[in-house]
């Protein structure tokens, strides 16, 4: 008499306010008792028009507003228009200034990771991750503050160099940090890592093959966990990473525990790399010659960095005057987002803030 | 009419003890929390925060109590007393030392597990009046967990029982005479230890009221005092499950050198404490593990201890033999249960294998 | 289990660490000196006047609109006391408003605006966010 149980697909709205969605971010999730159907995301809750707002600022406006894309690598985010500007209007900055802003982006590759690996701890739902992040990113965040003042939205690299030589005791500080950092780390790793129970709800889930993640538009820590050795630090160098020795860790699976691992050992070869600036580092000046209001010739260029999210590109247009004709930036975590559905069909309601933890978005940037 | 006085006032002395545990509960929570986090808790609100689990008890007395339209009046008002009820009735039977205890029934083990079963309706009654669908999905994964986990628990508790051969738990803690059954039953205490943890759904099992992906659970409609019962509850059951656990198998309130009040305090204290580290340390299981992990390995767990512990009596073997049966048995099932979570090929993966592309590599 | 124990005892091992937080605002944290705060206008002690001559560039960059600047004819010249035609009338600074980003510093053809160390300025309206700095004279200590 018990025929075929006709069941209707729910639809679970994970709304904007979320204590779990890394930001102002909407998921439309359809589910059929506890595994989802369908995934749609919503964005746009964070977009304040930085792109068509740069049309109308001067280049030394933009800066701030470039901070606040991504707003935890800043510094990374200003690097990227500080490349574009520079290869538009032929500018070669100092090598100390080339030194420093590889320390501080990576010092931010560092503080953003770190934060991934809290909120990632307190997704699966242990506090104490966070805690313990933020005590490493606290460490980091006042050296940084004593660099330009702030502890988020520097307004500190800038085309052709830096906006003012770092302080003096800024070498020596950060030698003692160093090895603090490495041990804080550690401690990160020995908590969750090999953590049985988060292996168990993270390992083996939401796996994408390589070729998979070219094609969804990957890039970053997500494209490396699923085996692709691709890291833009390496394939299209920029600034002097050449000269220095880092490993790129590279995962096998391409699921959630791989895209955790993956962030965790890009910290330690972070750390490689500031000590290794800091050995290297020369004296000099911090900024070239350049003239106050910012004209660069007529052109066009792209260039793409290597934030601690993916690919950041900016693409440039410039019509001789003082302020950009078309100023597009190519997030990483847009491009990233769009792998969100794929990997969420057949998880469990309960997997999807991990998988969406793991992907490492930032809404200021995908909404700009 | 001298039996009654004194009832009273052993119910009313009981019932103090337990709101004061609560406060005090509630306040080292929050402190060794703090401190694992290498913070420092609550200090505003008196020295080192003391007077911080009176704060929100006030705050909680005083909020406006909220009833969803559309929700089963007489339901929804019942709810948080019909969970809080049997939390609060099953000290009736748990004896604090020999002479302090309301009424050591000779059904004791028996009396609590019939009663702690009814706080399961509670939820439930409180997860379908809040006419919200995901409280009702909160209260189903609720009711699922918490029936799920009262069979290796009772299990356990009857494990214990046989080798004392009696349900009284007076009589259980005057047996551990030499040894505590810690020794003999180490895999019993495991399974009342995870059983417990899952019951009181405390860190890696609380999936259902501390929901970060949809909302609170059943609990979600509740506000003021009502939901103040069920955080009581939940403390009460805590500290419950800690004296049990104390009682079972560490010998309770026997030991050298300090007073017998003392030493019950101690042993539970060092139970809550344990239960608080882990959930600073540990994340939470999904629901179907949850369930995996009782039907598949704590069930057959704990009716193989039974076996064990049938056999021991049975056969009238030495003390020693239980324990390392038992200790056996523990490690044979430890092993399974960690490669089946641990992910198959992840295990063998270390990291450093991980790491490819050197410089050298990228430019060839 | 033997991840579970790790995970166990570097929690253990951190609960016996003293406790890196501190009671603000009781206690504060030592801030760098490059820290950045609301901008304030400096004086220029050889002749006792603002610096700014009220030119309007910084007002003009800012990103947020938080700043309002007039000019008037420099009484000082008049007497022949100081070489600035101009100089500022009002310099009207919207707390709410600034994040501090330091563009108006980076603008400023004549050198009269620099950042205090001040962060810290609560009001309870909104007129209380508002602040002259050319009535200040430059004089606004760094306050926290």
């Amino acid at each position: 008499m018990i025929g075929r149980l006709d069941t209707v697909d729910m639809m679970v709205n994970m709304g904007p306010q979320h204590p779990s969605t890394h930001g102002v971010f909407r998921m439309v999730l359809t589910v059929d008792g506890e595994r989802i159907v369908a995934a749609e995301p919503v964005i746009g809750y964070l977009h304040r028009g930085v792109e068509k707002l740069c049309e109308n600022l001067t280049y030394r406006q933009i800066v701030p507003l470039f901070d606040r894309m991504d707003y935890l690598a800043d510094y990374n985010n200003e690097l990227g228009l500080a490349l574009a500007l520079e290869k538009l209007m032929g500018i070669q900055p100092p090598r100390r200034a080339e030194f420093i802003r590889v320390i501080l982006c990576e010092l931010t590759r560092i503080t953003s990771h770190m934060m991934f690996y809290g909120s990632f701890g307190s997704d699966a739902g242990v506090t104490t991750p966070f805690i313990y992040a933020f005590r490493q990113r606290e460490e980091v965040q006042q050296v940084l503050e004593s660099v330009s003042g702030v502890r988020m939205m520097p307004n500190y690299i800038r085309v052709g160099g830096l906006r003012e030589d770092v302080p003096a005791d800024f070498s020596e500080r950060l030698s003692k940090l160093l090895p603090k950092l490495r041990q804080g780390i550690e401690e990160c790793d020995d908590l969750l890592t090999r953590n049985e129970i988060m292996l168990a709800r993270s390992a083996g889930l939401a796996a994408i093959s390589g070729k998979e993640a070219i094609a969804y538009g990957l890039s970053g820590p997500n494209l490396r966990a699923s085996g692709v050795a691709e890291d833009i630090r390496r394939t299209q160098p920029y600034s002097i990473y050449p000269e220095l020795e880092f490993d790129v860790p590279l995962g096998q699976n391409g699921d959630i525990w791989d895209r955790y691992c993956i962030r965790l050992e890009e910290m330690r070869q972070s750390v490689k790399i500031v000590e290794q600036c800091l050995e290297k580092m020369p004296d000099g000046p911090t900024m070239a010659e350049m003239p106050k209001a910012l004209r660069p010739p007529p052109g066009e260029v792209y260039v793409c960095a290597e934030n601690p999210r993916g690919d950041f590109g900016v693409y440039l247009v410039s019509q001789g005057g003082d302020k950009p004709y078309r100023l597009k930036v190519r997030a990483p975590s847009f491009c990233n987002l769009m792998v969100l559905e794929r990997l969420l069909k057949g998880c469990y309601v309960a997997d999807c803030v991990l998988v969406l933890g793991s992907l490492d978005i930032v809404l200021g940037e995908v909404d700009r | 009419m001298n039996w009654v006085v004194e009832l009273v006032l052993r119910v009313v002395a009981v019932l103090a003890f337990l709101v004061l545990t609560v406060l005090f509960l509630i306040w080292l929570e929050r402190k060794v929390l703090g401190r694992i986090q290498m913070r420092m808790g609550p200090m505003r609100t008196a020295p080192y925060g003391v007077l911080q689990p009176v704060a929100d008890a006030l705050k909680l007395m005083t909020k406006e109590g909220l009833r969803p339209q559309g929700a089963d009046t007489w339901v929804y008002h019942l709810g948080p007393v019909v969970a809080v009820l049997p939390a609060l009735l099953v000290w009736v039977t748990i004896p604090f030392t020999g002479s302090l205890v309301v009424q050591d029934m000779r059904l004791g083990a028996f009396y609590i597990v019939a009663v702690s079963g009814v706080s399961v309706v509670g939820m439930v009654m409180a997860g379908w009046s809040s006419n919200n669908k995901y409280a009702l999905l909160g209260a189903a994964r609720s009711a699922a967990q918490m029936i799920s986990y009262e069979l290796p628990l009772v299990l356990a508790l009857l494990g214990v029982v046989m080798l004392a051969q009696s349900l009284s738990l007076g009589d259980i803690v005057a047996q551990q005479s030499p040894w505590p059954y810690l020794l003999l039953q180490p895999l019993g205490f495991a399974l009342f230890l995870v059983a417990g943890l899952a019951e009181l759904a405390r860190n890696p099992f609380d999936i259902y009221h501390a929901d970060t992906e949809i909302v609170g659970g059943p609990f979600v409609e509740y506000s003021g005092i009502r939901w103040a019962l069920f955080f009581m509850a939940e403390y009460v059951n805590l500290f419950a499950i800690c004296a049990l656990a104390s009682l079972l198998f560490l010998g309770g309130w026997k030991g050298p050198l300090l007073p017998p009040i003392l030493w019950f305090l101690v042993k539970t204290y060092a139970f809550v404490f344990f239960i608080i580290w882990l959930r600073a340390a540990l994340p939470r299981l999904r629901i179907d593990q949850l369930m995996t992990l009782a039907w598949r390995y704590l069930v057959p767990l704990a009716f193989a201890n039974i076996l064990l512990n049938a056999f021991y009596l049975y056969f009238e073997l030495p003390a020693w033999t239980l324990s390392l049966a038992s200790l056996a048995l523990l490690g044979v099932a430890v092993v399974p249960l960690y490669r089946h979570w641990s992910g198959r090929a992840v295990v063998k993966a270390r990291l450093a294998d991980r790491v490819g592309m050197s410089k050298a590599e990228s430019q060839a | 289990m033997n991840g579970v124990f790790r995970a166990l005892g570097t929690t253990f091992k951190t609960m016996l660490r003293h406790p890196v937080t501190v009671q603000y605002p009781d206690e504060q944290l030592p801030v760098s000196p490059r820290r950045r705060g609301f901008p304030r206008l400096l004086v220029d002690p050889e002749v006792g006047e603002l610096r700014c001559s009220g030119c309007g560039i910084c007002a003009r960059h800012c990103l947020t609109q938080a700043l309002k600047v007039t000019m008037k004819d420099n009484p000082n010249f008049a007497a022949g006391k100081s070489q600035r035609k101009k100089i500022v009338d009002k310099f009207e600074l919207d707390v709410g408003q600034c994040t501090e980003c330091a563009v108006c510093i980076e603008m400023c053809n004549s050198g009269g605006i620099e950042m205090t160390k001040e962060w810290c300025a609560p009001s309870t309206s909104r007129q209380g966010l508002r602040r002259d700095l050319a009535q200040q004279n430059g004089s606004a200590e760094a306050v926290h």
